[in-house]
């Protein structure tokens, strides 16, 4: 979510009742202009906020050139310092999922994670993760699968580059109320013509994302049109915390994730 | 094909034949741009005018970007049917049903307040009895301020609405006290619920409506079903058995008598009345503000125990089926209740002090005494409110449940299965189970330290609201069992719990459904039903030369004689 438009955004905000507070708003708009500015990004972004015992976590990207490709991930309890988070690795993403351990607050602490579906004896059964790592490979797990964008948010120019379209105007109220107007923000794992051809009116520049709702089962994200049909919110069994809201004709739109970093696994009983 | 569109000045031109000028060729540009599309009649000249217009009143940065997309959306506008020159049709915006729902939602509470404000004009003396009377509506603006301070709530649009929504509860139905109790996601729809004690008439009146409805039953119909049954099936086969007799049809053979099942369904588990326990509150919901509220059933304790072995988002319609195993008896409505009967035992929390017993001073006496599971709570007049410092201890031993933990049984109080049988049958005591042991769980207004860690997570996590201003910071206290069920505490006298969410619980690693029963045995086991190996061959040959006819005796000289006769007699 743009950070330099919380506090338009603020009323639309609700993800389980969590709300931005005034003073969170002024603090973000504070230090992530800062962070903007010394890492020379185009874009900044608020992303969520995992909670810890200790201290909560607050999540914030920056955008540089590609808008899929080049995103860097900082993170900060205290919004005085923000801490660029690794790269995350493919061990650490399936052992977080495997963790049911909650996050401490501290990044440098380190957890034993036991995978029980090794043998007794084998030497990568319980293996150690640090903080920093597993929200590393939180974040990438969550944004695999829950980031999502409207269409034509992200449009890929003729280069090959994917930008944040400046021109977007919003979706109509007829394509809002449809889950196939909203996309993945991530690589596409669908072949290029079956997101390109599913759609009517397909347009190379917009269509080159999956689009969610082909995401198994069918109902794993609700989408739900509030105050009289001019927003739409769309929320994620599978990432409970995970909302996008998207104003209806309008530029407004943004998702933010706020919870304990923990995937849902009961989705198909819920349905 | 151009010709036929020149022009008069080009004819003209044409004609007299003169020097090429720039004039001259501006206007045969023209004319060409000017040439129509035999498909649509379109010209490039009025498309160009048409995107330069657009584009210059719009003013969009960096057109050259998406220049294109500009020239597409102007075809595309032009091919838009236009409804109102052609049939003069208004196309209502989508507000419009919701509009008209809240405002007659406004002119109701409007008209009431009208009618309150002549009355007290006109019969001042009644104003004492009046208040009395009139419903108390939980301030849910004021309490969603703070909880937006807390960084939680209801945006505002949507706070006003279901305060006044609320309001109308209080007008339209027979209630008392009347609180925002949270809203509930649904796949299609989303409910909100407010949370009310009834009137005092109309308690009494479902109380009495309870008692009729429960009472000549009472489980003794069900109990002596299944006895019943079994009798019935006993003479079926009595029955059967003599017909056999009689036929001199071949006799099949002889089976063990059909296995009759001797479980008995465990007594039923009374209801709660309503005023009592789960159903202390009556619970009221609607899809959106303006709409009727609906008021939810009492619950019954199978549906607690239900609805706490399994994981369902609701849907949105209260009249949905609910499918689970193991079977939830009711629709909808009834787990939306049971679910909200279990946030609110687990995740309504308040200040220590805040809530008191009664009017103060007798709790210790009455609190021994059998009713002490049911006491009725008030606000505490006399509570001064706690420092932040000690809201925010993260042992928090300053916040207190007021909601009554649920036991195993589905009851809040306790109810003993065994007290009936004691009474009445002496002769089986021996016989009968041994006493139970009552259930308890934790009283009501027991410290949150004494909540259970959810895998080495408290479970609720203070946060203090604000780190810049501390003279008006205020402790928020969210649940991690219940993600979604929030509390706030000022340091002065307000403190208020709220739930926002799916009503699930939070259940690590993940939620598994129940095991199903394990198969029961059909036939008590013996050897007409056991499996065996089958014989080898050599056991076979073991059991025959076993069972071989005993060797005949040795012949003796004197017996051959005895076959010459038999010999004799074939040959006869």
């Amino acid at each position: 979510m743009n950070v330099h438009k919380l506090w338009e955004y603020r009323e639309y905000v609700n993800v389980n009742g969590m709300m931005l507070t005034s003073e969170l708003i002024s603090m973000l708009q504070n230090s992530l202009t800062l962070l903007q500015v010394e890492n020379h990004f185009t874009h900044i972004q608020y992303w969520g906020q995992l909670y810890a015992i200790d201290n909560d976590y607050h999540i914030a990207v920056g955008i540089n050139d590609d808008a899929i490709a080049d995103r860097k991930y900082f993170y900060t309890t205290d919004f005085k310092f923000w801490g660029l988070l690794p790269k995350p690795k493919k061990k650490y993403k399936i052992l977080s999922l495997l963790t049911t351990f909650p996050f401490r607050g501290d990044p440098s602490l380190k957890i034993k994670v036991l995978d029980e579906s090794l043998d007794e004896n084998h030497p990568e059964r319980c293996r150690l993760m640090k903080e920093e790592s597993r929200i590393a490979a939180t974040i990438s797990n969550i944004c695999d699968e829950a980031e999502i964008c409207a269409r034509g948010q992200l449009i890929k120019q003729p280069d090959g580059q994917v930008v944040i379209n400046p021109n977007f105007y919003g979706l109509t109220g007829s394509e809002a109320k449809q889950l196939k107007s909203y996309m993945h923000i991530r690589h596409p794992q669908q072949r290029w013509n079956t997101n390109l051809l599913t759609r009517q009116d397909y347009n190379y520049s917009m269509d080159f994302l999956d689009s969610v709702d082909q995401d198994i089962p069918s109902g794993c994200w609700n989408l739900s049109l509030e105050k009289a049909g001019s927003v739409a919110y769309l929320k994620s069994l599978y990432w409970p915390g995970m909302a996008y809201f998207h104003k209806v004709r309008s530029s407004d739109a943004g998702f933010l994730y706020v919870g304990n970093g923990r995937k849902n696994l009961d989705v198909p009983f819920l349905l | 094909m151009s010709q036929t569109f020149l022009l008069e000045p080009d004819i003209i031109a044409a004609a007299e034949n003169v020097m090429p000028d720039l004039n001259n060729d501006l206007v045969l540009a023209k004319n060409f741009l000017k040439q129509q599309c035999a498909a649509t009649g379109d010209t490039l000249y009025d498309h160009l005018v048409d995107v330069v217009h657009k584009i210059l009143s719009q003013k969009p940065p960096d057109v050259v970007d998406s220049f294109e997309q500009y020239s597409w959306e102007v075809k595309q506008e032009k091919f838009r049917p236009n409804f109102d020159l052609l049939n003069d049709i208004y196309l209502a915006p989508p507000q419009l049903a919701i509009v008209h729902r809240v405002d007659e939602m406004f002119r109701l509470v409007a008209s009431k307040n009208q009618k309150l404000e002549d009355m007290g004009e006109e019969e001042q003396e009644l104003d004492l009895e009046e208040d009395n009377v009139k419903p108390r509506v939980a301030d849910l603006i004021d309490h969603n301020y703070y909880f937006r301070e807390g960084g939680y709530g209801l945006p505002d649009s949507e706070c006003y609405a279901v305060y006044i929504a609320l309001k109308m509860l209080a007008i339209k139905e027979p209630v008392s006290t009347v609180r925002f109790f949270g809203k509930i996601y649904g796949t299609k729809a989303n409910y909100y619920v407010a949370e009310t004690d009834l009137t005092i008439e109309e308690l009494d009146r479902r109380i009495r409506e309870f008692e009729m409805k429960d009472m000549p039953g009472e489980g003794e119909g069900e109990g002596e079903g299944p006895i019943q049954e079994a009798e019935e099936q006993k003479e079926l086969m009595g029955e059967g058995e003599a017909r056999e007799e009689k036929s001199k049809e071949p006799v099949p053979p002889k089976l063990p008598p059909e296995p009759v099942s001797t479980w008995q369904p465990p007594p039923p588990i009374p209801v709660e009345r309503p005023g009592q326990g789960v159903n202390k509150k009556v619970y009221w919901v609607c899809n959106q503000p303006g709409e009727p509220w609906i008021c939810l059933p009492d619950l019954t304790p199978d549906q607690i125990r239900v609805a706490r072995l399994t994981a369902r988002c609701m849907t949105g319609d209260l009249d949905a089926e609910v499918l689970t195993f193991p079977p939830f008896e009711g629709t909808e409505r009834n787990l939306l209740r049971a679910q909200i009967a279990r946030v609110a035992a687990g995740a309504c929390v308040s200040p220590q002090g805040f809530f008191t017993y009664g009017s103060g001073e007798e709790e210790e006496d009455i609190d021994l005494e059998e009713g002490g599971g049911d006491m009725d709570f008030n606000p505490n007049p006399f509570y001064q409110g706690h420092t932040l410092k000690d809201l925010l201890d993260p042992n928090l031993t300053y916040w207190v449940h007021h909601g009554k933990h649920i036991l195993k049984q589905g009851r809040t109080i306790w109810w003993n299965p065994n007290a009936g049988m004691e009474e009445g049958v002496e002769e089986e005591e021996d016989e009968g189970p041994p006493p139970m042991e009552p259930e308890s769980g934790p009283p009501l207004f027991s410290p949150l330290s004494e909540d259970a860690r959810v895998e080495g997570l408290p479970a609720w996590t203070p946060r203090c609201s604000s780190m810049l201003a501390p003279d008006r910071a205020l402790a928020v206290l969210r649940s991690n069992v219940w993600p979604g069920a929030v509390a706030y505490a000022t340091t002065g006298k307000k403190a208020e719990c709220m739930y926002v969410g799916w009503g699930l619980k939070y259940q690590p690693p993940n939620f598994s459904p129940l095991q199903l029963p394990r198969p029961q045995d059909e036939y008590p086991i013996g050897p007409e039903v056991m499996e065996m190996a089958d014989p080898t061959f050599a056991d076979e040959e073991a059991y025959r030369i076993a069972h071989l006819p005993p060797p005949p005796p040795p012949e003796l000289p004197g017996e051959g004689e005895g076959f010459g006769e038999e010999e004799e007699e074939e040959d006869e």
